[in-house]
């Protein structure tokens, strides 16, 4: 289990630094000196020659400027993982600023979006196949095939439409009601989320939910149809107790496994329907980098998502090992 | 109901019946089964699948899901501590069933490693069924399940009580399930083929542990299996099943000595048996278990009946011929009960029947003249002499796999699946490969066929121009030689595609090899379907529109369409039932006579590979380890793995003990062999030497035709079936 551990972490340094110099190689590529960039927009904005001269003298410091590639990749590396993300030309700030928030509203989103998930799909697979043919396996069969299929853009369109028309409602979209979007953290602010994130899970979540009860219902189908639960039965066990004790903890194995997938689906799934209902996302934010050529804002965003994502399936795989004992003993 | 007031009787299964819905109609899967296990008795259910075997043992325990079934009459009684209690009318009541399950009667099933839970600890399943059913304390109830574990014979038991199914072996598992099964000490075990996974060896080791137990644990057994072998070896009486119907009951001896039904006696003639002539044609029984919607009226069984008479198209009546023998059949009816059964009885004695009585036939003495294979004693010729007649000759071939660990894929150790083998087949000569699973023999087959590259050694195959040295060439060039070797695998179904009618499956090799277009094929196929025992007219279907044994017989099609002069057949028949599985034996035999093919024959079971071939090569762990005349392989093994393979293996003649010493434990993992004789951990003959020292493969006798790789083979007197057949006379 160590060896395991220590060579999953192992992976991970490896994606990490070869994501790095990707994103490395991507700020380096567009053809201009980062430093007159600056220069010139700072001195567009009229800012104090005495302070301009100083911030392009910090950044010529801070990122190796002017030195050879690896010292540059190397400094670069480094402020990063001290927390500095370079700066934002777009925005005239620090990127750091821009990203902090989005960022954890993107994860918690994303982990809610997963439990939520997970929650719904789960028990409704099981049920789906403990009663299959039954009224109620048809009925989500349906609903799962319709959620499957249909796009969560166009969810969040109708949803937009619905609200709109039917119930006159003004702050559907976006996360907070318009009095909270600047204020400060507070109770109140965090219920005003509250309020509004479901809408935003139901839709990110919608077609995950229906793919996961599919393969929940398939897999615990396969799985009561094996011998062992038959074994299970002729110890006399309860009907709960082969369910829940035999059949679940074999049956659930490929969604865990599957989370690592799911994490950079959410994602990007969340960040079409964050255009359409303008939320506060990092995916919006990351599109703009792109498109704009903002170089240290784009890197850092496309850094941080992939620790986030490889953090994610590392944990999924923990998960999957103390789950599984022949996952255990293999490595 | 009135046998069940018998304070004997433990399970009492009246008049059964029970159907299956579907789109297609109602089936009667059981047509009013009757059954009686007493205490301490073991009852053996045999038949062929489909026969209702199943359904009718699951559904002592509720385990027949309804819908689809439906369970139209019949009573089942079981004794329990509760007393009688007819489970039948218990399915609807989960609560009562649950508290016989476990306690009163427990099962084991035929797969175990799909039978125990893959993540879940041995030792948790099991006090897991004790905890459920007594109030005690968790650490009593962990010591019962060692003590449990002990019993059935798994070393170190309290050390394996933390292990999961993947890490134990075969047997083991199957030992596991069977401490799971009884250690809340039920009365009655049900057992649904629980040796059927296993291999021969390991096979004999559980049914005598099931033997064992049975008296230490005063339980009855009632146990269903194909193989009349086993019922044969394990059974006090038995219950012959054929479409949903028991035609036959009685004690074990009465039945195997004087089958009475025209059905048991077809069943035990297909049985290639280790006494029979070989490479003589099986009785086999003629036609296929029908589909059960097609089951004649009547006597279920009249349209594969020899004695078909007109009054089978009524429903025969159960005929008492004994007190403890009964059957379904006209032919014991009646006032002329006398002719008829002597009849029967004679035809059945005209019939190379493997019954006690008529193993007369001697296979000492060359009676009919069995095709003698062009050379059994090849290795003794010059070199010269033999050159022409080699079809097929491997020396020091290997095919050794690496196994990789880790994250930069290092190589920890090396399979050695063949580890030097040294074959020669001639033409017109079959070559039996026998082994249990794991030594290599499969990998022989597809080493030859150059389906994987030998990691050293050398292939020659006689092609059209002469031997070509094969073991390098080209996968092109090896198209070409491709076309003088036919390929028969085990599974028709998954080895056949099913996208594909019989014209292009068996007419694709005719294509590929461009030796017939368009309407040639047609024809070609055409008779080639004939050749094999099909209609040529029938090569618009696809697959799934045959059975098992007819599908194998278009593989054979397609494996002969290039007319071959030499076919690799690996365990074609093992898929099969044991009456098909005869008819596909002689279809093989035939064939190979009139085309004179060469073949090597794969397979795990000696008595079959003895039944086709001219000599047996038997492997074990990659190597061979003795190779000769199939009948002196047999009669006068040289290596203890032969002798302890003979013994192991379950011969249709009861209360034949097998007297001599079995081989212990496991197949050791062939990744890992052990040193020296790489049989010494389980041979009952081992001396210091044998770990310490490779016994290489020489000649045994003065011909030099049957060798042997063991290290004391000059001074061992093992025992080969014939003797034991004799003695067994005597
Ligand atoms: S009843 Fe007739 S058809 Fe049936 S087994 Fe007897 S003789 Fe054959
Ligand atoms: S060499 Fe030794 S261990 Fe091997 S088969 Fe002969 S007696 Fe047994």
């Amino acid at each position: 289990m160590r060896t395991y551990i220590l060579q999953r972490l192992l992976q991970m340094i490896i994606v990490m630094i070869v994501v790095m110099v990707a994103s490395f190689v991507i700020v380096e590529l567009p053809p201009g000196d980062f430093l007159t960039t600056l220069r010139e927009q700072l001195t567009e904005q009229n800012v104090d020659p005495k302070v301009i001269d100083s911030t392009v003298a910090m950044y010529r410091e801070r990122y190796g400027l002017g030195e050879n590639w690896f010292i540059r990749f190397a400094k670069w590396a480094w402020s990063l993982m001290k927390g500095d993300m370079g700066y934002s030309m777009q925005h005239n700030r620090p990127a750091s600023d821009l990203i902090g928030e989005r960022l954890s509203l993107t994860l918690w989103i994303s982990v809610a979006t997963l439990v939520f998930m997970f929650i719904i799909a789960i028990p409704i697979g099981m049920l789906s196949a403990i009663k299959q043919y039954s009224a109620w396996d048809h009925a989500f069969t349906f609903l799962a095939l319709l959620g499957v299929s249909v796009p969560s853009f166009i969810t969040a369109l109708v949803f937009l439409l619905l609200s709109v028309t039917m119930m006159g409602a003004t702050s559907v979209a976006g996360l907070f009601s318009p009095e909270y979007v600047t204020a400060a953290w507070s109770w109140a602010k965090f219920v005003d989320l509250l309020k509004h994130v479901w809408v935003i899970l139901f839709i990110v979540g919608l077609g995950d939910t229906a793919s996961t009860i599919r393969i929940m219902r398939a897999k615990m189908l396969d799985t009561l149809g094996e011998p062992y639960i038959d074994t299970a039965r002729m110890k006399g066990l309860s009907s709960a107790k082969i369910y829940f004790r035999h059949a679940l903890r074999v049956a659930i194995n490929p969604i865990i496994s599957s989370i690592g997938l799911r994490f950079p689906q959410i994602i990007s799934g969340s960040t079409i329907v964050a255009i359409v209902l303008t939320l506060p996302l990092i995916g919006p934010l990351l599109l703009d980098a792109l498109r704009g050529e903002d170089v240290y804002l784009a890197c850092s965003i496309l850094v941080l998502l992939t620790l986030a994502l490889i953090i994610g399936n590392f944990l999924a795989d923990l998960t999957l090992a103390w789950l599984d004992p022949r996952i255990r003993l293999e490595s | 109901m009135n046998s069940a007031a018998n304070p004997d009787i433990v399970l009492n299964i009246h008049n059964l019946q029970v159907s299956f819905r579907s789109i297609a109609g109602t089936t009667r899967a059981v047509n009013g089964v009757s059954l009686d296990v007493k205490s301490g008795e073991i009852v053996g259910l045999v038949g062929e699948s489909g026969c209702g075997k199943s359904v009718t043992i699951r559904s002592i325990v509720g385990l027949v899901p309804s819908p689809p079934a439906i369970f139209e009459a019949g009573e089942i009684w079981l004794r329990t501590r509760q007393g009688l209690t007819e489970t039948l009318a218990l399915r609807k009541n989960m609560r009562a069933l649950r508290q016989i399950r476990g306690r009163d009667v427990s099962m084991i099933f035929q797969e175990p490693m799909r039978s125990l839970h893959p993540m879940m600890p041995i030792g948790r399943q099991i006090t897991e069924g004790i905890l459920e059913h007594e109030v005690i304390d968790p650490t009593e109830a962990y010591e019962r399940t060692v003590e449990m574990l002990d019993l059935v014979g798994l070393p170190n038991p309290a050390g394996q009580m933390n292990r999961y199914a993947y890490e134990l072996s075969g047997g083991m598992r199957q030992r596991a399930l069977i401490a799971l099964a009884l250690v809340c000490h039920p009365q009655l075990l049900l057992a649904d083929e629980p040796t059927t996974a296993l291999d021969v060896t390991i096979q004999a080791q559980i049914l005598d542990l099931i033997k064992d137990l049975r008296e230490r644990m005063h339980m009855s057994v009632l146990l269903i299996t194909h193989n009349m072998g086993v019922v044969a070896n394990l059974a006090d009486r038995v219950s012959v099943m054929y479409l949903g119907k028991i035609v036959e009951t009685g004690a074990v001896e009465e039945v195997f000595k004087e089958p009475a039904h025209p059905y048991t006696q077809g069943l035990l003639a297909s049985m290639p048996s280790l006494f029979s002539e070989p490479k003589t044609n099986l009785q086999s029984l003629r036609g296929i278990v029908p589909e059960l919607a097609m089951a004649p009226q009547g006597c279920v069984f009249a349209d594969r009946c020899p004695y078909v008479m007109p009054q089978c198209s009524e429903t025969p009546p159960l005929v008492e011929l004994s007190a403890a023998h009964s059957t379904a059949c006209w032919l014991y009816t009646g006032a002329d009960t006398h002719g008829p059964a002597d009849d029967s009885a004679s035809s059945v004695e005209a019939a190379p029947v493997p019954v006690l009585g008529n193993r007369n036939a001697s296979p000492g003495q060359p009676q009919g003249q069995p095709p003698q294979p062009p050379a059994s004693d090849g290795i003794a010729r010059t070199a010269s002499d033999a050159e022409e007649t080699i079809q097929l000759q491997i020396e020091g071939v290997a095919l050794h796999y690496p196994i990789l660990r880790g994250l930069l894929r290092r190589q920890v150790g090396t399979v050695r699946a063949v580890d030097g083998v040294d074959l020669t087949i001639r033409q017109g000569e079959t070559l039996g490969l026998v082994g249990e699973s794991g030594c290599g023999k499969t990998s022989v087959g597809r080493l030859v066929t150059r389906l994987v590259d030998p990691s050293a050694g050398h292939i020659r195959f006689r092609v059209p121009g002469g031997l070509e040295n094969i073991t390098r060439i080209a996968q092109k060039e090896m198209k070409s030689v491709r076309r003088s070797m036919g390929m028969v695998f085990q599974d028709p179904l998954s080895s056949l595609n099913a996208r594909m009618n019989v014209r292009n499956i068996v007419g694709e090799p005719l294509m590929l090899h461009k030796m017939a277009r368009g309407r040639k094929v047609d024809d070609r196929v055409g008779e080639l379907l004939e050749l094999v025992g099909l209609r040529a007219g029938h090569q618009s279907r696809f697959p799934h529109a045959f059975s098992g044994g007819q599908r194998q017989r278009i593989a054979i099609a397609r494996a002969l369409a290039t007319e071959p002069d030499f076919l690799v057949a690996d365990e074609p028949v093992s898929a099969l039932d044991v009456s098909v599985q005869a008819q596909i034996l002689n279809l093989l035999l035939t064939l190979q006579q009139r085309l004179n093919l060469s073949m090597l024959f794969i397979a795990h079971d000696i008595a079959v590979v003895r039944h086709v071939s001219d000599r047996i090569a038997v492997m074990y762990l990659g190597k061979i380890v003795e190779l000769g005349n199939a009948r002196d392989v047999c009669s006068r093994p040289v290596h203890p793995y032969t002798e302890a393979l003979l013994a192991s293996i379950p011969l249709p003649l009861p209360g034949f003990e097998a007297s001599r010493e079995m081989p212990k434990g496991d197949l050791p993992d062939p990744a890992n062999p052990p040193t020296g004789c790489r049989f010494h951990t389980r041979c009952p003959y081992s001396q210091p030497l044998c770990a310490a020292e490779e016994p290489i493969l020489r000649a045994q006798d003065q011909a030099g035709g049957h060798l042997g790789a063991c290290h004391f083979q000059d001074e061992l007197q093992l025992q080969g079936v014939e003797e034991l057949g004799k003695s067994l006379r005597a």
